[in-house]
């Protein structure tokens, strides 16, 4: 059951911004509704207002171009990167990503901006995005800001976007064609599970990246490898930038342990 | 706020409460029990429907989202009083025990097979990896599907060659 509060679906982005300029602190922003609807009804966040970006002018689709990049916006599915033809044929690493996360049926609704913006340490889509230097572009009343992802996490579930602001896009830039990567997540089950541990590598112009899932309190990046590096680097390396937990899941040592072994095995895989 | 939707090609024009989710809507104001709340938070499938042609928990929907969507639920599977070619196959293979996960459970084999006419057995496994059935083990619904897509050969008697 979930406790009583209003909707509006705003058909325009200044609308929205309005909204979110007059309700902020007391509103969340609802798009797949995957996790924010599971938060409600455990309780976790009791929002008054949900403000649905699904239906705003402008907030769907994927495009691409040599100038921009790969963008990505608020209604974008899973299912739907996963189904882009732009994604599959110049960033499969990220339909690795996308292919992991949940069920079919969560894929259906879920959001990629939504699993970057719930900043849960377990992201599946962060790791992918992180590695080929997703930049998120801010809006709010106030106007508009542009940072890397890796700069947009702040802790667990917490992020820079403050109460009145939205990610209003996912950028990849072009200058990640070309690489080559892959994503690892480490489950208790074959079938859809929260990961215990997920690695992304990456390859491109002979450097390595790491993004790296449920291994700190954000996901992080690693970068600073070189292609040829010994794999005890690599792991080093994703030691120095994780310090993961003990939980329900698994132990601090299991999670320590199978980080450095898929960095190992992406590192072999990955050509 | 006031909603109009389309639930198995019948409308239907309701005052709705902002915080009923699609499944409760369909239950308790219109009466399809068909999908059931198993754990309420996306994991076990058992409320899955079709929303706007795209299997969806809908214990994770708002009615008020599916304003001017059009629904398809486990009730709109017969025709006629004749089961639909997958729930046949339920039927033939004894897919079905409890009951409480088969109607998901048919609305995304339905949702896989317009995907891959004819999926392999880890398609299959993948295309229901979100909807949990704690009686059968899910042997028997891997043989309806492999019977249903043509694939009876693979289906065998029990004896299901695990990939």
């Amino acid at each position: 059951m979930l406790h009583k509060f209003r909707y509006v679906n705003p058909g325009d982005r200044s609308e929205l911004l309005d909204l979110l300029a007059e309700n902020g602190s007391s509103a969340k922003l609802l798009a797949g509704g995957t996790d924010l609807l599971v938060n409600i009804r455990g309780g976790v966040q009791r929002p008054q207002l949900l403000i649905d970006v699904k239906k705003v002018k402008g907030f769907q689709g994927i495009s691409w171009s040599v100038t921009d990049g790969l963008v990505i916006r608020p209604g974008v599915t899973i299912n739907e990167l996963l189904r882009d033809a732009t994604v599959r044929d110049k960033f499969s690493l990220l339909a690795e990503c996308a292919h992991d996360l949940a069920s079919y049926q969560v894929r259906n609704r879920a959001t990629v901006i939504g699993n970057i913006v719930n900043a849960s340490p377990c992201s599946d889509m962060a790791p992918g995005l992180l590695c080929l230097g997703a930049r998120v572009v801010i809006s709010s009343k106030r106007g508009e800001r542009e940072l890397p992802l890796a700069e947009f996490f702040t802790g667990v579930k917490k992020t820079v976007l403050a109460s009145d602001e939205i990610l209003e896009r996912l950028v990849v830039p072009a200058a990640a064609v070309g690489a080559r990567g892959s994503y690892r997540k480490l489950k208790r089950i074959q079938g859809h599970d929260l990961g215990i541990i997920g690695v992304a590598l990456m390859k491109k112009d002979g450097l390595i990246s790491l993004g790296i899932s449920s291994s700190a309190p954000t996901p992080v990046l690693v970068t600073g490898l070189h292609e040829g590096d010994a794999e005890e680097v690599l792991v080093a390396a994703s030691r120095k930038a994780t310090s993961p937990i003990s939980d329900v899941r698994c132990s601090k040592e299991y999670r320590e342990f199978m980080i450095g072994t898929f960095v190992k095995r992406l590192n072999r895989e990955v050509k | 706020m006031r909603v109009k939707l389309s639930v198995n090609g019948s409308v239907y024009e309701r005052e709705v409460e902002e915080h009923f989710t699609l499944l409760r809507f369909l239950r308790e104001e219109l009466g399809f029990t068909g999908a059931k709340e198993g754990c309420g938070a996306g994991e076990c499938g058992a409320c899955t429907v079709f929303l706007d042609g795209k299997t969806v928990n809908s214990c994770m929907v708002l009615a008020v989202e599916a304003d001017g969507s059009e629904v398809e639920t486990i009730e709109g599977q017969a025709l006629n009083g004749s089961l639909s070619d997958i729930q046949a196959a339920f039927d033939r293979h004894h897919a079905v025990q409890c009951g409480y996960c088969t109607g998901g459970m048919v609305l995304s084999v339905k949702e896989l097979l317009k995907r891959i006419p004819k999926p392999t057995v880890p398609q299959i496994k993948e295309g229901i990896e979100g909807n949990f059935c704690r009686c059968t083990g899910y042997q028997q619904i891997i043989e309806a599907v492999l019977d249903v897509s043509g694939q009876a050969e693979s289906a065998g008697k029990g004896e299901l060659k695990h990939a």
